[in-house]
């Protein structure tokens, strides 16, 4: 608790405190903004990996168009020929933000492109996101306690790892939306202003607008309500911190397109109705007991507890029957893995298959937190000496948030600001202690004497006593504006309780000094494990990769370079097919349409492509040609060693296209079960689609085509293609694009050999090519 | 798992064939040998008839079409005790099936019966099949006549998931629906009605005490204790364990007689090493809020200096420990970014 604990509240010393307190988050601002600027200095200004690549496109399209046409749009460069409707299906948060700040950059004539201010939107917004811990943790534990937290969340690898220069993605924003939530919801436990709970519902806006994890928020908020009011901790204040919260929240939240009505119609948001007819329960309880006399007041409660019970009886019987009716309970698949951990492995294979969804190992914690990891339960143990609102708040905002992660890896990203906050608090309260010891034997030994002959055991135990009742006071104090000047006299009274107090409450001066000097030491290595892990770990864009050998540092570059040979060599319309991964970046810049994207949300359109894929040259021409497909593109990284390449993927377009169409089968490209593209290949992989155009005229390379990847000679080398002909391979060979060859050419071959049957052939063809085709 | 096979299980088959042939004869009527399953089955408290040699041979007796199908469990005693197996589970599982069948489909002269055959008695039998592993269920069909060929063994995708799957197996092969599987619930009716009742007599009073204030969940060092405990839970990768079904430890491939704690590679971890590592990360917290809160309250300075070089020394040792075995495990060569002069 900051107030008590303050020594000799000076106004010089304060103003002086105030304004390094501001120096210093200046400081941590401008380092959470340039640790993650390493992947602009090792690489180079871009947008990095696949979902960020969408992004920008939208931002593109507002910037360009304006927000109403934005609202609107209906973006026919995808999912061809079905078509996206993105202002209805994305979280407008992220794009609006970055769209803002290119107007207003703009209208201060400072002419950014738009893409430069995608790439540093999620360093700006960790340097808010700092700030915002240090609010959060200030009303928690104090300013001291806030500056660490803040130094901490500024450098923390999990945070990092999806806000580095270039990750356009909505975690960059949404975590500063979390945190300032979480801020503006403890100012207003703390303050009952109105005004801190309508900015609380604003930034709930914010958060819902940026990200689907607000789900995380609209139940944590009504479990820590709930457990106030079953710990007895009941106050107007928690009143006002939460009924504004779920009214103004609830209808802002529903004004967002892609929330909706989901707002009151699924279960995740339940919680916070049933926590909001609670709380006005136990409000009018209290009310009453205020009004009645105690004796009256049992008589009432015997009378509502009867009706109120068979009320809530019913009430809750038809809210067990809507939710009962629903086949997953009304719960999303994603909730309910993590509620009850197995259900994904056993029910939904997607969902566990996607490497983010895993649960972490010991390591991860490392890896993300470091040495967090330790800190945290010291955090924990003082948040409860004393427990207040605030900081009952902030226990359970780290437990639930580290079980989640315990479920998933991803959402260690939501627990890493609940760590710093967690370790913040122990940090400054451990150097509290140990500065203290110190700072008292070294140079206070003359008056040490003086108060110490005042009754060193004598005051020890009323000290303690007095220290607890100083800080529940004081809170409470604070909560009312009438009673600021009892405020004034206390804190005149408590610096001489507590320089006694804290005279006594010290440890010996050279073991405080070696701790001082370890915990020094753990923070270093944790700015050393942060650096690196922004340097070498997060950084890399995944759209220019590079690799160090012997002979110095290789850039490959062959991303772009495919993508601006489309953009540039083929018609505006053409349609591009390629395996789905590569559907933002193709769109976004190459300006093509493509047949499927990474919004997977259509599992036969993917399933076409993936069968096509598979299927031999003719069927795939087929299938292609029925879509409309003038060009297909395809991975490659058997020349340089690249692994993640569509031939390692490939097993996933069987299974994705044989779950839809089942003439693919998986064991026909498998022999005995095992993947292999070698001579011992099945007869089905070789003369596949995607075999074919990843290892065309690859043995004119090294003569024997050798696969860097597999590690193995391919098993088919000489062979032509006869409906595909190959227009443009880049300098690694890691894309290749191919273009469809047009039907005619090939009737007129068959017409020259039997004049009088070509129209019959070719008919019965047509219609022998209807049946094979899974497209119709 | 391979039990003995009989070379000899070729001609075997030829003496049964035969006996069969001289058999067949003698008229033996189905419907003697269907009342007598079915009288079987009734002693039977799951509806799975034990199998013997002279059984089966009576069985395999009648003219095809049979008038049945029969699905024959192969169990065998002696390997009840090795876990990888899991017989004991799948032969409940499988008595589960039956039970459900038979109260699903309530008939008189019923189309399908389950049996189990013990390997220790009935060896013949399972060379007649030609079983040599186990777990291993099989389904022969009315038309059978050649028990290897003609009969369908169960593939270890339908035995893994339980009584369900099993049921779907003999849905799609008999086309006989088997019905929901009525497990036995975990309590009785009697026992939830108890549950439910001791449940609201108690909770008015539980209320009380919970307003007045003087249950556990107001003492704050549960609260503390438990978030603790959450937080432990976590961190050593628990959950982890739990959804990959992880053992404790595992023995060593090179050396079967040496026991692995530690997995390197980061992607997995067992079961001891992660609660090993996440005591190491909790216990460092524990002794430094230890210090911070407790160890300044005692007064003699002699204490507090022994306490605080063991805190210091133990949470040195933790976190060097961790820092050591993180690299270990997962390879990474963490390095500071020095002045290149420095160098």
């Amino acid at each position: 608790m900051a107030p008590p604990e303050t020594p000799q509240p000076t106004t010089l010393r304060h103003a002086f405190g105030n304004v390094l307190s501001v120096f210093v988050l200046l400081l941590i601002g401008v380092f959470a903004f340039s640790i993650r600027l390493f992947s602009v200095i090792k690489y180079e200004s871009v947008i990095h990996e696949f979902d960020p690549y969408f992004n920008y496109r939208v931002t593109q399209y507002l910037t360009k168009s304006g927000v109403y046409d934005f609202w609107n749009w209906f973006d026919d460069r995808t999912w061809y020929p079905l078509g996206r409707v993105i202002g209805g299906t994305v979280y407008p948060g992220l794009t609006l933000t970055a769209g803002t700040l290119w107007r207003i950059l703009n209208s201060l004539n400072i002419p950014l492109s738009v893409e430069t201010v995608c790439v540093f939107t999620a360093p700006i917004f960790s340097a808010f996101a700092s700030w915002a811990t240090y609010l959060l943790t200030k009303e928690v534990k104090g300013a001291g306690a806030g500056l660490t937290a803040a130094a901490l969340l500024a450098m923390v690898p999990s945070y990092i790892s999806r806000s580095v220069a270039g990750s356009y993605d909505n975690e960059a924003v949404a975590i500063f939306a979390l945190i300032l939530t979480f801020y503006l919801y403890i100012k207003t436990l703390n303050t009952g202003s109105l005004f801190y709970a309508t900015l609380n519902a604003m930034a709930y806006f914010y958060m819902v607008c940026s990200w689907g994890g607000y789900t995380f928020i609209i139940n944590l908020i009504p479990m820590h309500v709930l457990l106030c009011i079953v710990t007895g901790r009941y106050s107007p204040r928690l009143y006002i911190a939460y009924a504004p919260l779920v009214v103004l929240g609830t209808l802002l939240a529903a004004l967002v397109p892609v929330v909706g009505f989901n707002a009151v119609m699924t279960s995740e948001h339940f919680a916070s109705f049933l926590v909001f007819i609670i709380i006005h329960v136990v409000a009018l309880v209290y009310y009453i007991k205020g009004i009645l006399t105690p004796q009256m007041f049992k008589v009432a409660v015997t009378l509502v507890v009867s009706v109120g019970l068979i009320v809530c009886g019913a009430v809750l019987a038809v809210l067990i029957a809507l939710v009962a009716s629903s086949p997953t309970k009304g719960w999303s698949g994603r909730s309910l893995s993590l509620l009850d951990p197995t259900y994904a492995s056993k029910y939904i294979p997607i969902i566990a298959s996607v490497s983010e969804h895993q649960p972490p190992t010991w390591p991860s914690y490392f890896m993300d937190i470091n040495v967090l990891a330790f800190l945290v339960p010291a955090g924990i143990i003082a948040c409860f000496l004393p427990l207040s609102d605030a900081s009952s708040f902030a226990v359970l905002y780290i437990v639930t948030s580290v079980y989640f992660s315990g479920v998933m890896v991803r959402l260690m990203l939501v627990l890493a600001p609940a760590a710093c906050i967690m370790s913040g608090i122990a940090l400054s309260e451990a150097f509290d202690v140990f500065t203290r010891s110190i700072k008292f034997q070294l140079l206070g030994s003359t008056e040490n004497l003086q108060v110490n002959n005042a009754g060193e055991s004598t005051n020890v135990a009323q000290n303690d006593v007095v220290k607890t009742e100083k800080n529940e006071d004081s809170q409470k104090e604070r909560s009312s504006r009438k009673s600021k000047k009892k405020e004034k006299e206390s804190t005149e009274r408590v610096p001489l309780v507590s320089r006694i107090e804290q005279k006594l409450l010290v440890l010996p001066l050279e073991t405080s000094l070696i701790a001082v000097f370890l915990l020094v030491l753990l923070g270093a290595f944790y700015v050393v494990h942060c650096v690196w892990a922004a340097a070498e770990a997060y950084s890399a864009p995944s759209i220019v990769l590079t690799s160090r050998s012997h002979d110095g540092l290789h850039v490959f570059d062959d991303f772009r370079e495919a993508y601006s040979w489309l953009s540039h060599n083929t018609e505006v319309d053409d349609k591009v097919a390629s395996w789905w991964d590569y559907g933002y970046q193709t769109t976004a810049m190459a300006n093509r349409t493509v047949i499927v994207d990474n919004n997977t949300w259509n599992n036969t359109h993917i399933a076409t492509v993936g069968t096509a894929m598979s299927s031999p040259e003719k069927a795939a021409w087929d299938i292609f040609n029925s879509l409309d497909v003038k060009y297909v593109l395809v991975v490659f990284g058997g020349l340089v060693g690249y692994p993640s390449d569509d031939i390692n993927k490939f097993l996933w377009m069987v299974r994705i296209g044989g779950g839809v169409f089942p003439h693919i089968k998986e064991p026909d490209y498998l022999r005995d079960g095992q993947y292999r593209i070698d001579s011992q290949a099945t007869p089905t992989m070789l003369n596949c689609l995607m075999y074919k155009l990843s290892y065309y005229r690859f043995v004119e390379t090294d003569g024997k085509g050798f696969d860097r990847v597999r590690h193995t000679e391919i098993g088919k080398k000489y062979f032509k293609l006869t409906h595909f002909e190959e227009v443009f391979t880049t300098h690694h060979w890691m894309v290749r694009i191919y273009k469809l060859k047009s039907p005619r050419n090939r009737i007129r071959g068959k017409t020259k050999k039997s004049k009088s049957k070509a129209s019959s052939t070719t008919s019965s063809k047509r219609s022998g090519t209807r049946k094979k085709n899974p497209w119709h | 798992m391979a039990i003995s096979s009989t070379p000899t299980a070729a001609a075997l088959l030829l003496i049964t064939i035969l006996f069969l042939l001289t058999t067949h004869g003698t008229p033996l009527s189905s419907d003697t040998i269907v009342s007598e399953l079915s009288s079987l089955r009734s002693q039977s408290s799951t509806g799975v008839i034990h199998l013997t040699d002279s059984l089966l041979r009576r069985i395999l007796s009648l003219p095809t079409p049979r008038p049945f199908h029969s699905l024959i469990f192969f169990d065998a005693h002696q390997l009840h005790s090795k876990p990888e197996l899991s017989l004991p589970a799948l032969k409940s599982e499988f008595s589960l099936v039956s039970s459900s069948f038979q109260s699903n489909n309530p008939n008189e002269n019923p189309q399908l019966f389950f049996f189990d055959i013990e390997f220790q008695e009935s060896q013949a039998s399972f060379a007649l099949f030609g079983v040599n592993s186990l777990p291993h269920i099989r389904l022969i069909p009315p038309t059978a006549s050649d028990l290897k060929s003609d009969s369908i063994q169960m593939d270890a995708s339908d035995l893994s998931r339980m009584a369900e799957s099993m049921a779907e197996f003999i849905e799609s092969r008999t086309k006989l629906s088997v019905g929901p599987i009525n497990r036995p619930p975990i309590i009785s009716k009697k026992q939830i009605m108890f549950i439910v009742a001791v449940v609201l007599i108690w909770t008015p009073f539980f209320v009380k005490k919970l307003i007045s204030g003087n249950t556990i969940f107001n003492d704050k060092n549960i609260w503390m204790a438990g978030a603790i405990f959450v937080y432990f839970f976590s961190v050593s990768g628990a959950m982890f364990n739990i959804i990959r079904k992880m053992p404790m430890f595992m023995a060593d491939r090179q050396d079967p007689s040496k026991l692995v704690f530690f997995y390197q590679g980061s992607g997995m971890q067992l079961g001891a090493e992660g609660f090993s590592i996440g005591f190491l990360y909790t216990i460092v917290g524990l002794l430094l809020a230890f210090v911070t809160h407790v160890l300044v309250r005692v007064k003699n300075r002699t204490v507090q200096r022994l306490v605080m070089i063991f805190v210091m020394f133990v949470s040195f040792w933790a976190v060097k420990k961790v820092v050591f075995l993180d690299n270990w495990k997962t390879g990474y060569g963490i390095h500071g970014y020095w002045p290149s002069s420095w160098q």
